[in-house]
């Protein structure tokens, strides 16, 4: 096992998002503006890391029939951490993710983790894994939102960057636009990749 | 049977240690939240009641239920400037809370979105604030308007609904029509001109 190859897997040849297509309910809900997707990967990478490592760390102790019903534990004591801790420390973040905070407990990306890879693996590589695996979620997060939030609301990080003139793609800031630009990364991810195995 | 009870146990265990966790972060996190509330709700106050003194708002009960606050001009608590209530309805994908302030006539003098959960870039622009300006232009609106028969422009009214939100602007104007109607019955009622209150 190498720790790059085991690190850096998330970001693009397994990235979740478009390799993977794991986590797209989240990732279609908040990838409306850049703020809240780069929030809510923290967030999910957050939750990721800490129940990889505990997992991991447990995993010995954990009888194969109940292994599911303590990862769920473990996940959602970490994102129960995260959501008391953003409410009273990043309200405006809490506020803006709302709903979707505590759904980071069915993020599939986090059980996906565990049973794949920490309830297998030593403490150090699920650590690793679960960090390169958040980011990866974390840039594919991003990326779509970039283009939803500048074509669809003429904004960057909430600072408007075209002029005053410049009308907005409502669509892209709806849901459709969430299904018509994650469908357009899908699709060009493949795309590269067929003409790479060509 | 025995088996049972061994992962039964094994559960109970790691419950308990979860719990255990939780309880502690949400001791250490319980006094922000209880402040970030706090201050949600202060600064909207002192957007609703520009011109009352920080320190001289009341908030009144009526059957152990806060239901209004009522803005002094200063400290002595004589000279009323006005009433300020929290206006709360449906809008498209959650409750919008509006901390609306009126004068003794029932005119709308300031109101604060506290508290929405709209759809991005749509719903969201009730709070909108233009480039180049410091205060939200929907919000901005109500201000001077009597608080009564308020309606957005779908519905023949006078308030400019956010493009592509008239369900999150029609539930802000509706809440706060509804809300001056309580706000009357339980103040009694407004004066009818201003003069009143200089006698």
């Amino acid at each position: 096992m190498s720790i790059t190859k085991e690190f850096f897997k998330g970001f693009y040849k397994e990235n979740p998002v478009f390799r993977l297509a794991l986590g797209l309910c989240p990732t279609l809900a908040v990838s409306n503006s850049v703020q809240n997707a780069i929030g809510m990967g923290l967030a999910a990478t957050f939750v990721l890391l800490c129940s990889n490592v505990i997992i991991s760390l447990i995993r010995s102790g954990v009888p194969k029939k109940i292994r599911i019903p303590i990862y769920i534990v473990v996940i959602a004591t970490f994102v129960t951490i995260v959501d008391l801790v953003m409410a009273g420390f990043a309200p405006a973040l809490h506020k803006a993710l709302g709903i979707f905070v505590p759904l980071i407990v069915v993020n599939c990306i986090i059980l996906g983790r565990a049973e794949a890879f920490a309830g297998k693996n030593s403490v150090f590589y699920s650590f690793i894994d679960g960090l390169g695996m958040g980011i990866g979620f974390t840039l594919a997060l991003t990326l779509i939102s970039i283009v939803r939030e500048l074509f669809g609301d003429g904004k960057l990080w909430a600072i408007p960057i075209f002029g005053p003139s410049f009308e907005p793609v409502l669509l892209l800031i709806l849901p459709p636009g969430a299904f018509l630009t994650l469908g357009l990364f899908l699709g060009f991810f493949n795309w590269i990749e067929t003409k790479r195995s060509a | 049977m025995k088996d049972i009870i061994k992962l039964g146990l094994i559960l109970l265990l790691v419950t308990s240690v979860a719990s255990a966790a939780l309880s502690v972060i949400n001791n250490i996190t319980k006094p922000r939240i209880e402040e970030q509330k706090r201050l949600v709700t202060e600064r909207a106050l002192l957007a609703a009641l520009p011109l009352a003194n920080k320190n001289a708002i009341e908030p009144v009960y009526i059957a152990d239920t806060l239901r209004y606050f009522i803005g002094y001009k200063d400290t002595l608590r004589k000279d009323i400037v006005g009433y300020a209530f929290v206006a709360k309805e449906q809008g498209y994908s959650s409750k919008i809370e509006t901390m609306v302030g009126v004068d003794t006539i029932g005119t709308i003098i300031g109101i604060k979105v506290m508290q929405q959960v709209e759809t991005p870039g749509l719903g969201t622009k009730i709070e909108e604030i233009k480039y180049g300006e410091t205060t939200p232009w929907f919000q901005d609106q109500f201000i001077g308007k009597k608080g009564t028969g308020l309606a957005v422009d779908k519905d023949k009214g006078e308030i400019t609904s956010v493009t592509g939100a008239t369900i999150s602007s029609r539930a802000v104007t509706n809440s706060i029509n509804n809300g001056i109607q309580k706000l009357e019955k339980q103040i009694g009622s407004f004066k009818k001109s201003n003069e009143e209150t200089q006698e």
